[in-house]
């Protein structure tokens, strides 16, 4: 049985590790909050610019523009979107094992330590790196997306696609892979918004092509132009947020788990503590009982 | 016949609500939009954006974005919006001024930055000119 005095350390020991985990857990939970309010609130937005795009995917056709083109696909480009720190549980773990999964060419554009230190050791092709800072901005998003559109643009990838967790609740991230560019699936992707909100597939998508007769202002090609990048750049910092909202929901999680299991280990351990201590006690009499009997 | 109009930016839905009519600055100049209009999308203009509902009349003011119209709908995305009576002229004059002094110590500096502030000042300007309208 152990000393009471390495008990005594143990204990010590796990006390603090909890009140440091406990001490995390709050400020991520408060980091959780802001994070899936930035989140949830620019949802709507995200979406109605999605369905925008929709009404557009009917006509997809006679619209001439880069990012509606076809081609085949040679090296895929992809942003992943991982956290700057660990400690989140199998956060970036899932995240990443989609990375694994991809057996293709890709070059990779990356926002977070955690990712880029995972395409360099696993030898993927990085071609960028973004700090993940704790606030997302839109302009620092921007450059990520606008870099990648520029590789889209000149050649260098065929596809754009991101890879980030999505943020369902505080306990469910899902890693997934959604396609951006070329915007050939806006269906599929529309769909997959839509499941996001927890709403039902959009009746739009059902209307015949007579009825999607549209008119443009100033004219096709203008809206286009500034709708496109802008759905692309607003899409990406959409995934961006989504993706702080569930790293600190789940580093508030793993947090809270390590915190509750250091409870329970105290708890046994000032068991074990205890029984040590009667033990000792129980001894110390019987020798002093021995000891007086045999005087 | 009603039409209903959403009117939703990065940060919030701010407007939702079934209306009579609703006047739209685009690039083009205004667009009005009764019910029964034919499926649109154009790019929604800086300026103030009129909203009817039965003898009352709602101001916005809206900055960059676009807007479609289809089946009595019509949905506004834009970069900023926000309702008259919220609009508080003293922080948006002071917010104008910050605007405008970074402007000038970022003239040079990162371009997504001076379009960031760009965009604020030209805001700042349009809420100005709701808030003030008429007198």
């Amino acid at each position: 049985m152990a000393s009471t005095r390495d008990i005594r350390r143990r204990i010590k020991s796990v006390k603090n590790t909890r009140q440091i985990t406990k001490a995390m857990e709050l400020v991520a939970a408060s980091k959780m909050k802001k994070a899936q309010a930035a989140a949830l609130a620019g949802r709507p937005y995200a979406e109605l610019m999605a369905q925008m795009l929709g009404a557009l995917a009917n006509r997809v056709e006679e619209l001439q523009h880069p990012f509606l083109a076809k081609r085949e696909i040679r090296t895929r480009g992809i942003i992943l979107i991982t956290s700057d720190k660990g400690l989140c549980g199998p956060l970036n773990t899932n995240v990443l094992k989609l990375v694994t999964d991809i057996k293709t060419p890709a070059k990779y554009a990356v926002i977070g330590r955690k990712g880029a230190q995972f395409i360099a050791r696993t030898k993927r092709e990085l071609i960028a790196d973004f700090p993940a800072n704790d606030r997302t901005a839109f302009p620092d998003i921007k450059v990520v997306a606008e870099f990648m559109v520029k590789q889209f643009i000149e050649g260098h990838v065929d596809t754009v696609e991101v890879i980030w967790s999505r943020f369902r609740n505080t306990l469910v991230q899902v890693p997934t892979l959604m396609p951006l560019l070329p915007l050939t699936s806006l269906q599929d992707v529309l769909k997959d918004l839509h499941a996001d909100a927890g709403l039902k597939a959009p009746v739009a998508a059902a209307r015949t092509a007579a009825e999607t007769q549209m008119l443009f202002e100033p004219d096709a090609a203008t809206v286009l132009e500034s709708l496109l990048p802008l759905y692309i750049n607003r899409e990406v910092y959409q995934h961006a947020l989504d993706a702080k909202a569930s790293e600190h929901s789940a580093r508030m999680v793993a947090m809270k788990t390590a915190k509750d299991n250091a409870t329970k280990l105290l708890g046994d351990l000032t068991l074990e503590y205890n029984k040590a201590r009667q033990a000792g006690i129980t001894q110390e009499i019987l020798e002093i009982a021995a000891a007086q009997f045999a005087a | 016949m009603s039409l209903t109009l959403e009117i939703v930016t990065p940060d919030a839905r701010v407007y939702s609500d079934t209306i009579d009519s609703v006047v739209i600055p685009t690039v083009e100049g205004e667009v009005g939009i009764l019910p029964g209009h034919i499926a649109l999308l154009t790019q929604v203009a800086d300026g103030e954006l009129r909203v009817s509902k039965g003898t009352e009349t709602h101001y916005l003011a809206v900055s960059g974005g676009f807007a479609e119209v289809g089946d009595d709908r019509v949905r506004v995305l834009a970069e900023h919006a926000i309702t008259a009576e919220k609009i508080d002229e003293g922080a948006v004059e002071a917010a104008l001024k910050r605007a405008e002094e970074q402007l000038k110590a970022a003239a040079t500096a990162d371009p997504a930055e001076f379009e960031h502030l760009q965009g604020l000042v030209r805001f700042a300007g349009v809420q100005l000119a709701v808030k003030r309208r008429g007198r």
